[in-house]
């Protein structure tokens, strides 16, 4: 296990420096490429930049309309799933690229860096990693898309109470079950994918040389870093793909048949 | 563990990066996306409704052209109607005109005919009349000679009926 600066580290609201870092990191980068993307946005003539940032909300359109009952409730959940893509995506792929730690000899104990706490990780502070290598955040995640589609359910109440022994009257602790575990796979998938790529490449940097010189740990690390883009990736897609699922499940606006294009 | 303050801080940080990205990025691109699907569909509807007015301009100036056509070949018809027509009609006024003409000449013909006739039965009645008187100057009264005039006027009158 590494060791992380905490705010307020002695109460039960203590706050990871890193991971919050990485949050507002990976905002600003997605703020800014977005940004010089729409710069010059040329209806007629896409460019560049702006062709991508298209065929990403076009992807996402996709998505939704899969997902979403009706044009309404598309356009309605289109920002948001748009954003948590690209969010994502950014942040799934922030760990691969740099991982920064420290090792630290001296404790620093207003940051919760104990020397309990450094002895226990042998003195590796992380300060870069993704947020999404974060449990926390990523269950916060979840819990926000679970939030947002009980919201949106309870717009009609009267269907969001029924949609709990649908299909059949038998089905509701399953129904009830589910929202427990649809939140907490949600984000535990996210979790577990990222954290789990990132402390691999952490073990593969590590590893001690082969008679001292020789890094055979390189080919690996290499196959390991393509898998984990991959993951990286696809675990932005997926998530999106579920928070799409998760809101449109619980929309219970009336019902469109989408025209073929 | 799950860490109540770093999920709550980094959410709201979360929020706050996703208001700023959908202001000041997602909303131009969105809008900008809309506005090209207004285009698009405005236009298509422009070149379908274009397409329909040309059409019925077409189909107008199809008519216009028919009906031209018949009008023309209406003028045509009268008009070559109406030179028949005037043809026959002049050739019927100089028949009758030649008719009139020739009835005419055979009038004058017959009358001077008759005159002539007339003329010289009197000059025979005349001479008769002399030739007689001379024959018989001494025995025949006016009133005889008179009487006689006319007898011979009768007879000769008789003879050329």
């Amino acid at each position: 296990m590494d060791a992380f600066p905490y705010l307020w580290s002695n109460t039960l609201f203590k706050v990871n420096l890193t991971t919050w870092a990485m949050t507002v990191l990976t905002g600003l980068i997605v703020l800014i490429v977005l940004r010089l993307g729409v710069r010059h946005l040329d209806m007629r003539h896409p460019r560049g930049l702006q062709n991508l940032l298209e065929w990403a909300v076009e992807f996402t359109n996709n998505i939704a309309k899969s997902t979403m009952p009706n044009e309404q409730a598309v356009r309605w959940v289109l920002p948001f799933a748009f954003t948590t893509l690209v969010y994502l995506f950014v942040a799934n792929w922030l760990g691969l690229v740099t991982t920064v730690a420290l090792h630290m000899q001296h404790p620093l104990p207003w940051l919760g860096l104990t020397a309990d706490v450094l002895a226990k990780t042998h003195g590796k502070v992380i300060l870069f990693d993704s947020p999404t290598a974060n449990m926390s955040f990523s269950l916060g995640l979840a819990l926000l898309v679970w939030l947002i589609s009980h919201g949106r359910g309870l717009r009609y109440p009267k269907m969001w109470l029924r949609h709990f022994v649908s299909p059949q009257p038998f089905m509701l602790p399953f129904n009830i079950i589910e929202e427990f575990t649809n939140p907490l796979t949600h984000g535990m998938r996210l979790y577990g994918n990222i954290f789990a790529g990132e402390a691999l490449i952490g073990v593969l940097v590590g590893a001690p040389l082969l008679w001292g010189w020789v890094p055979w740990s390189m080919p690996l690390l290499f196959v390991w870093l393509i898998y984990s883009a991959f993951v990286s990736t696809i675990q932005a897609y997926v998530f999106t793909i579920l928070l799409s699922l998760y809101i449109g499940n619980k929309s219970h606006e009336p019902h469109e048949v989408y025209h073929s294009h | 563990m799950i860490e109540v303050g770093t999920l709550v801080i980094s959410l709201l940080t979360f929020l706050v990066m996703f208001w700023l990205i959908q202001h000041f990025a997602f909303k131009p691109l969105a809008n900008m996306l809309e506005q090209r699907r207004n285009h698009v569909e405005t236009q298509l509807s422009e070149a379908e409704e274009g397409r329909a007015e040309a059409e019925k301009l077409l189909a107008q100036q199809r008519d216009l052209l028919d009906q031209s056509r018949r009008e023309a070949r209406e003028l045509l018809d009268a008009a070559r109607m109406r030179a028949d027509e005037q043809a026959h009609q002049l050739v019927e006024e100089a028949q009758a005109e030649s008719q009139r003409i020739l009835a005419e000449a055979r009038t004058l013909i017959e009358q001077e005919r008759a005159e002539a006739l007339a003329g010289v039965m009197e000059q025979v009645t005349q001479l008769t009349v002399e030739l007689t008187t001379k024959l018989l100057r001494d025995h025949v009264s006016d009133a005889v000679h008179a009487e006689m005039l006319k007898e011979a006027e009768q007879r000769l009158g008789e003879l050329v009926c």
